[in-house]
C-alpha cells in the first residue's frame, strides 16, 4: 500500500489498466525472477551486483513511483515493488557457504520471469 | 604572483582529481565496459573490493543535526523528495565529492544545489550569504 | 562523553538564540546557516518547522526497538503482529511512523518490516546505496553503516565483516543480508539468548542494544553495550539522542 509522504505528489497517469498490460501480471511470491539488464544513467536504484541474477520474490511490499523518475519529480509511473531473494552463490563467484541468502527490493520494470 | 597559500590550493585540486585519466579518443577500443563504467552511478557499491576498518562511532556536530533537519523539512514542505536528495547528493556530485566529502556535507551541498536548480534563490544570492555569515564571525 | 557547552545556533530566526562564537567556524557551518536562512527567509519552511522537527530528531533512539524486541520475546501474539505488520505494532510500543509531519519523515516512509532470526537464519542490514536506516525506531544510523567500507562489503562478504565485530556463525546458518535499496525499512529481531528465562521485559531491553537490531552482534547476558571507537565533535549536539545506547 502506497501512502502519500510529504513532498510527494498524488500521480495524474497512476496504476491504469493500461499500464498494468504494459508491464505484464504482477509477481507473486515464489516466482522465479531474473533481473533485467536494462540500459542505466544518471540514476537508478537497481544494483549492479544483481544484473541478470535469478532470484525468488520474497513478498510484494508497495506500489509507488519508480526511483528513476521520483528522483526527477517526474509525476509518472507506479509500479509494484517486490523484495527478492538471491543465493549468494548465484550472486559472487566463488561464494563459499552455500546457504546464504541476500534479499533487495526491485520495482516491476527491473525484473522479468526465469525460466530455469 | 599568486601566493602560496592560492599555490598549495591550486596543487591540493589538483591532487584530487582521479588518479587514472583515460581519455577516450577515436577509434575506441571495446569501448562497452568503458562506457558502461562512466554511466555507473557513484552511489552503486555493493560488491566493490574495500580492505577491513575499525568501525568507528561519531558524535554528531551541532551543524550536521541541522543539516539533517532542514534537508528533511525541504521534503516535508515539498521543496524536494527524498528520493531527489539522494540523487543529487549520493550521484550527480560525482566521485570526488562523493568519495571525499563529509557524509552531511553531501547533504547541505545537495540541498544548496536544488535551491538554485529550482530558482528558488540565485547563485549569486547564495554567495552573498555565505560572505556575511562568514563576516560575522570575523568580527572580534 | 563529553559535554561541550552548546553554544546555541546564531542566526536571525531560527530557534535556538544567537551567541557570539568562540572558536573558528567551519566552512560547512558556514553554508549550513546560509542555507537554512535563505531557505526561512524565501518561505520554503519556517523556523517552527526546523524548531518541531529538530525536536522529534533529538527524541529517537534505539530504545523503542529494544522495547519492541523484549515485548516480541515475552509476548507471542505481540511477535506475531510485528512480523505481520511492523508499523501497526511499533504503534503498540509508542512509536509512530507518521511523526513528526503526520505521514512520515521524507526519509523513512512508512513501510516498516521486522526481520525474524531463527537458530538456523541470521539477518544483517545494510544500504549499500546509501544509508537508509528505520531511523522511528532506532534513531540516527551509527557512523560506519554510513560509510562506503561497510556498505561495499557487507553483500559480498558477509561472514567476513561479521567476525570483524566479533560474530562469527557456523556454515549451517543461513546469514542473510537485507539491503534495504527502496522504502522499506528493517530491524532484526534476534533469537532470545539462553540464560535470559525469567527475565522482565525491562532487563531483555538492556541486552538488546542497536548493533543486534542491526545484526552485527548477538544479545547476550551481561552484553548492555555496543563498543566501538568513538570520534568526538568539536561542537557536538547537546541532546539525548546522543546518550542513547
Amino acid at each position: 500500500m502506497r501512502r502519500l509522504g510529504p513532498g510527494m505528489k498524488k500521480s495524474k497517469t497512476g496504476h491504469s489498466p493500461e499500464k498494468a498490460a504494459a508491464t505484464g501480471a504482477l509477481f507473486k511470491v515464489g516466482d522465479q525472477v531474473r533481473v533485467r539488464d536494462m540500459p542505466y544513467m544518471f540514476y537508478t536504484r537497481s544494483q549492479m551486483y544483481t544484473r541478470g541474477v535469478a532470484g525468488t520474490i520474497a513478498a510484494l511490499t508497495y506500489k509507488d513511483l519508480i526511483p528513476e523518475e521520483e528522483a526527477f519529480n517526474f509525476d509518472g509511473r507506479i509500479e509494484q515493488y517486490y523484495i527478492v531473494r538471491f543465493r549468494q552463490k548465484d550472486l559472487w563467484p566463488g561464494y563459499p557457504f552455500d546457504n546464504d541468502t541476500l534479499q533487495t527490493e526491485c520495482p516491476h520494470r527491473w525484473l522479468e520471469p526465469a525460466k530455469n | 604572483m599568486p601566493s602560496k597559500d592560492l599555490r598549495e590550493q591550486l596543487d591540493l585540486i589538483r591532487s584530487i582529481q582521479p588518479a587514472i585519466h583515460v581519455p577516450q579518443n577515436w577509434n575506441y577500443e571495446n569501448p562497452g565496459p568503458m562506457y558502461k563504467a562512466y554511466m555507473h552511478p557513484p552511489h552503486d557499491v555493493g560488491g566493490q573490493f574495500d580492505v577491513p576498518v575499525y568501525y568507528e562511532e561519531k558524535e554528531e556536530e551541532d551543524w550536521e543535526l541541522n543539516t539533517y533537519v532542514t534537508c528533511e523539512v525541504l521534503g516535508w514542505r515539498g521543496a524536494w523528495t527524498a528520493e531527489e536528495r539522494r540523487r543529487r547528493a549520493d550521484n550527480d556530485l560525482g566521485y570526488t565529492l562523493y568519495l571525499g566529502m563529509p557524509y552531511y556535507a553531501r547533504w547541505i551541498w545537495a540541498a544548496a544545489k536544488m535551491l538554485v536548480d529550482k530558482k528558488h534563490i540565485s547563485l549569486a544570492e547564495l554567495q552573498e550569504k555565505i560572505a556575511e555569515v562568514r563576516s560575522r564571525y570575523e568580527k572580534k | 562523553m563529553s559535554h561541550t557547552h552548546s553554544h546555541g545556533k546564531p542566526g536571525a530566526d531560527t530557534h535556538h538564540k544567537a551567541a557570539p562564537m568562540v572558536e573558528e567556524i567551519t566552512d560547512y557551518e558556514v553554508l549550513e546557516i546560509a542555507v537554512r536562512e535563505l531557505a526561512i527567509e524565501h518561505g520554503l519552511f519556517t523556523a517552527e518547522d526546523h524548531r518541531r522537527f529538530t525536536e522529534w530528531a533529538e527524541s529517537i533512539g534505539p530504545a523503542a526497538g529494544s522495547r519492541l524486541v523484549a515485548k516480541a520475546w515475552t509476548d507471542p501474539a505481540f511477535k506475531a503482529r510485528a512480523l505481520k505488520d511492523g508499523v501497526k505494532a511499533c504503534k503498540e510500543i509508542g512509536v509512530d511512523w507518521a511523526e513528526p509531519t503526520g505521514v512520515g519523515t521524507p526519509s523513512d516512509y512508512m513501510e516498516f518490516h521486522v526481520l525474524e532470526d531463527t537458530p538456523t537464519l541470521h539477518h544483517v542490514i545494510v544500504c549499500t546505496l546509501c544509508s537508509c536506516y528505520p531511523r522511528p525506531l532506532l534513531g540516527m544510523s551509527p557512523e560506519w553503516y554510513r560509510t562506503t567500507n561497510y556498505r561495499r562489503r557487507l553483500v559480498r562478504w558477509p561472514r567476513q565483516v561479521l567476525a570483524e565485530f566479533g560474530l562469527i556463525l557456523p556454515p549451517e546458518v543461513e546469514v542473510r543480508v537485507e539491503d534495504s535499496n527502496q522504502k522499506c525499512r528493517f530491524m532484526v529481531l534476534p533469537v532470545r539468548p539462553k540464560g535470559t528465562e525469567n527475565w522482565t521485559e525491562e532487563q531483555l531491553e538492556a541486552i538488546v542494544t542497536r548493533d543486534c537490531m542491526i545484526g552485527v552482534a548477538l544479545p547476550k547476558p551481561g552484553r548492555t553495550a555496543d563498543v566501538h571507537p568513538i570520534q568526538k565533535a568539536r561542537r557536538p549536539v547537546e541532546s539525548s539522542h546522543q546518550e542513547a545506547k
